[in-house]
């Protein structure tokens, strides 16, 4: 079992030297609301000088992989290339276009719930998006993908049902998250709390493409073929970015900057069951600017 | 959880064993969508048993997840579609039952925000529990930052989930501030769990346990259920009337609702299939190994309370 050990000193090296590659998650981890996390950007510029790749896994399906772009410039983090921006949005759309698309795929439009981010990064993909006009509507409904929404109503949950009833119909969710943290220590609902409304109506388990689940490395994998065994994950989240690394095969760093809590990380670690284990993050560091004494000048 | 003679087998109630069973029976209690009626039509022979039943001295009550209509508007779809004359005294909707919990587990003065239909507002009116809500979010601006600015009502204590068509993201953003605010504080409760609404035609809409599940999902914590299968309602009732359980029956149409409700509170419970429930689903829980699914079997059945009516003839 990891062991959670704080990374720092001799440490830092010892775990950071060999790895070819960092993946990170973003809200709570490189920025906290609209603000950079106070070193984040020299870490990323120190981690391309010591030639060590940086990825970027987020399970925040508001945004497209180019207004995240656009996010990491404003916030002062320079060089971030778009291909390896990895959302929950842009992979679903990757998902959906294997599942309806790709090779057996039945074709069909998608009924989403969620905003534009998510639609156009869907749209990019090559997929066809119920509501986006008349033409195709005879095309019936192929999946139900479900995301953040804060313009969710009962209607669209009354709507997402009514498709649901085919059973040939994919009922997918960006990201299992049950709420965000605000800024202000407050909590917005997540796309989770949505998707227990679909599934509760509907009888249907949502396949979540997010983390913890592994197909957002998939998407990594392919793009980039990396090995597991030379790439660090860290985050803030021990139920989606640690869980994400263990079942992933990476080893695992908690930053204290977002939303889980040491003391939340120690109780996984002394409790009896196996899944609680799972939890626990290899290392944590109070933020990620702890890691830069760890690489090359 | 076994009946008082070993576990409940789910016999078909016909001849003389539903002479006895009706016989011995002081109260019965009539879940009614799928049992008494479907939308707006009465379930044929119906009334007419339950005219019947009546006549025979025996007390009957409403007991109903459905919390989108008040007391008095069961008492009047009962006298609409036929049924023996009720005062609102013999319904129990979880509207009225939800009321009733939170004028007893509200600090004085305290308030609820209310996921729901003007009927639970009504029935909160009546119990006297200020409110806030129902109906469409009152939103500052259209934006998740403007309704993060209104200002939250000092006095609400409760957060309460029932059916509600106005549901939507803004409303639950609201739902998980209060909770957020005061913690443990604020209560959580929700009508009732049923996940779906059965529609003619096999269609179906939404229930409002959908909507408690997405409430608890944001706020991570487990709300206070008021209808059945809870104890709660049956509680309520029990309060109403001199009920002895051991002469009690509990009518409905689905056993994750009805007839584990009264299998728990140790009612007789008699399954009728002109609802959600199958004999299908009945066997499985039978054949099961899990104890608690056996708690979900009825002592009895029939295919429709009609069939009551040759055990009732003078």
């Amino acid at each position: 079992m990891a062991s959670c050990r704080r990374l720092s000193g001799a440490g830092l090296r010892e775990v950071l030297g060999p790895a070819q590659g960092l993946l990170f998650d973003c809200d709570g981890v490189l920025w906290a609301g609209e603000r950079a996390v106070p070193g984040a950007p020299e870490l990323l510029e120190r981690l391309r000088r010591s030639g060590k790749a940086a990825f970027f896994v987020s399970n925040n399906s508001r945004r497209s992989v180019a207004e995240l772009e656009r996010r990491f410039g404003l916030l002062g983090f320079g060089g971030v290339r778009a291909e390896h921006i990895f959302s929950s949005a842009l992979c679903s759309a990757l998902f959906l276009r294997q599942r309806l698309l790709g090779d057996g795929g039945a074709g069909g439009r998608v009924f989403v719930l969620g905003g534009e981010g998510l639609r156009g990064e869907l749209r990019d993909a090559g997929l066809r998006l119920q509501g986006d006009g008349a033409a195709a509507a005879a095309e019936p409904v192929r999946a139900v993908l479900v995301g953040y929404d804060d313009q969710f109503t009962f209607a669209k949950l009354a709507q997402a049902c009514v498709y649901l009833r085919d059973p040939r119909c994919l009922l997918v969710a960006t990201d299992p998250d049950p709420w965000h943290p605000l800024s202000d220590g407050r909590r917005t609902p997540g796309t989770g709390s949505l998707t227990a409304a679909v599934e509760t109506a509907s009888g249907r388990r949502a396949v979540v493409v997010g983390k913890p689940n592994t197909y957002m490395f998939d998407c990594i994998m392919e793009r980039f073929g990396i090995d597991p065994s030379r790439t660090l994950m860290v985050g803030d989240r021990l139920e989606t970015d640690i869980l994400f690394g263990k079942n992933c095969g990476l080893s695992t760093i908690l930053t204290l900057t977002g939303v889980s809590r040491l003391e939340e990380a120690q109780a996984y670690m002394a409790s009896d069951s196996a899944a609680a284990k799972d939890l626990v993050p290899n290392y944590y560091v109070d933020s990620i600017a702890d890691l830069i004494p760890g690489l090359d000048e | 959880m076994a009946g008082p003679a070993g576990p409940r087998r789910c016999r078909r109630l016909e001849a003389e064993a539903a002479r006895a069973v009706l016989g011995a029976a002081d109260t019965l209690l009539f879940d009614c969508d799928g049992v008494l009626w479907r939308g707006e039509a009465a379930v044929g022979g119906a009334a007419a048993a339950l005219g019947r039943l009546a006549a025979a001295g025996k007390r009957l009550c409403y007991v109903t997840n459905n919390s989108s209509r008040t007391r008095a508007a069961y008492t009047e779809k009962l006298r609409r579609l036929g049924f023996p004359p009720a005062q609102p005294r013999h319904v129990f909707g979880s509207a009225y039952c939800a009321a009733r919990y939170l004028r007893q587990a509200l600090p004085p003065g305290a308030a609820a925000y209310v996921l729901g239909s003007p009927a639970l507002a009504a029935e909160l009116e009546a119990a006297g529990v200020p409110h806030l809500g129902p109906g469409p979010a009152a939103l500052p601006g259209p934006a998740p930052a403007d309704w993060a600015r209104a200002p939250l009502d000092p006095a609400v204590r409760a957060v309460l989930v029932g059916f509600d068509e106005h549901f939507s993201y803004a409303k639950l953003c609201q739902a998980l501030r209060y909770l957020q605010r005061d913690g443990a504080g604020c209560l959580l409760v929700g009508t009732n769990r049923d996940n779906r609404l059965p529609l003619e035609g096999g269609a179906a809409i939404p229930g409002t346990g959908c909507l408690v599940k997405a409430v608890e999902t944001a706020a991570q914590r487990e709300a206070f259920i008021v209808g059945k299968p809870s104890r709660y309602i049956f509680d309520c009732v029990a309060s109403e009337f001199d009920i002895d359980p051991a002469r009690t029956i509990m009518v409905g149409d689905r056993l994750d609702t009805d007839i584990l409700m009264g299998n728990t509170c140790g009612l007789t419970t008699l399954l009728t299939l002109t609802g959600v429930s199958t004999l299908e689903e009945v066997q499985g829980h039978q054949e099961s190994g899990c104890p608690s699914r056996h708690s979900l079997v009825p002592d009895y059945y029939v295919d429709s309370i009609a069939d009551l009516l040759p055990a009732l003839e003078e």
